[in-house]
């Protein structure tokens, strides 16, 4: 019974064969045949029955010391959390990209306004090195694992003011940077790109 | 109050430590000191003259000297004046205006900052916009517009 996958009752597919998570190829987290989507097919009465078996063989694997990353690793990078630092003119078209209009919540990504509660940080602005070292004790109070994005061309290697004697040139001098978005500013549809691309750089490398 | 009135009251107080009294697009004028005299020359034209409000304080490097220099505005006579003096550039120091205008606080700062003056006497003279620690006055002529690798070693070595 070790790993094996409970399959829904009364589901409409034909229930899934047996796997191991851990074996299984990333992609198939999350598609139909695996559990974590056909609990949507279940009633209220079947769910508590199938979420208990699905978590205790989880918690089984997990004893056997196989890891379960891929199921993290699918459930994290759907729900990413960033931290947005909006210090200059890409802050208002990181806010577009978060309003009615390009609705990045449709990812899962919601902005939080606490490191402590982030897993990602966006730098959406100019750094000046007079507030570097707080980006640092911005990035360090972030709970592990985490990313970050550098949105617009200031945040990824200073931009127009590269040379300015203030300004940090590439906030990857300060912290380590996972995806660089071009653009002065980027537009929502370029944030958004960016999101999905950190989500399969995730889905890649692993968290 | 004409320019030539503020000349004369100036002169007959200061005597050949006030440099001259030019004209200025758009202000009363524009009062050149000798830097000995400041603070006293500032209490006068607060007390006296009415110069409620110091608007800003500013700096220049011109290379062989240094210029600072003061905007008052007069509530009562609805003008501005420019106050200025030059400074040597191997030993820039200044009473603070702080006492008389705590305005002053804030753009002292910056001139320290960015063009290096000295004001004596400012309560709090820090750095404003760069960081504490960093080797430069970037306003100067004499600062190079670095390759940012370079700038980033040189603000890292303190
Ligand atoms: S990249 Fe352009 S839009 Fe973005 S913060 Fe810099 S100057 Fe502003």
């Amino acid at each position: 019974m070790s790993g094996q996958v409970p399959a829904a009752p009364k589901a409409g597919n034909p229930p899934a064969a047996p796997a191991q998570i851990a074996d299984m190829p990333l992609e198939v987290i999350g598609q139909p045949g695996v559990p974590f989507v056909e609990i949507e097919t279940l009633r209220a009465r079947e769910f508590i029955p199938a979420a208990k078996e699905a978590l205790s063989s989880l918690l089984k694997e997990q004893a056997e010391g196989k890891l379960i990353r891929p199921v993290f690793n699918w459930a994290g990078r759907n729900s990413l959390f960033p931290l947005h630092w909006g210090l200059a003119c890409c802050a208002i078209e990181f806010a577009a990209a978060f309003g009615a209009r390009w609705d990045a919540e449709r990812f899962g990504v919601v902005p939080r306004s606490s490191p402590r509660q982030c897993d990602l940080l966006i730098v959406n602005g100019t750094v000046t090195w007079k507030v570097a070292h707080k980006l640092i004790t911005l990035y360090e109070q972030m709970p592990e694992p985490k990313w970050a994005i550098a949105m617009g061309n200031c945040a990824t290697g200073g931009g127009p003011f590269r040379t300015a004697y203030s300004v940090v040139p590439g906030v990857d001098k300060l912290i380590p940077v996972d995806v660089y978005i071009a653009g002065c500013p980027p537009r929502p549809e370029n944030m958004l790109d960016g999101i999905l691309r950190l989500e399969q750089l995730i889905k890649e490398r692993g968290a | 109050m004409k320019r030539d009135e503020l000349a004369a009251s100036l002169t007959a107080r200061f005597g050949d430590r006030i440099l001259g009294v030019d004209a200025f697009p758009g202000l009363l004028g524009r009062v050149r000191f000798d830097s000995t005299i400041a603070l006293e020359l500032f209490r006068a034209f607060r007390d006296d003259l009415k110069f409620v409000h110091l608007t800003m304080v500013g700096a220049t490097d011109w290379v062989d000297h240094r210029e600072v220099f003061y905007v008052l505005w007069s509530d009562a006579d609805l003008v501005y004046v420019l106050l200025s003096t030059n400074l040597p550039p191997d030993a820039p120091t200044i009473a603070s205006a702080v006492p008389i205008w705590p305005s002053a606080n804030a753009h002292e700062r910056e001139a320290w900052d960015l063009v290096g003056v000295r004001f004596e006497g400012h309560p709090d003279l820090r750095r404003i916009f760069m960081p504490e620690g960093y080797a430069y006055h970037p306003l100067l002529r004499s600062f190079k517009i670095h390759e940012p690798e370079d700038l980033e070693v040189k603000v890292r070595s303190d």
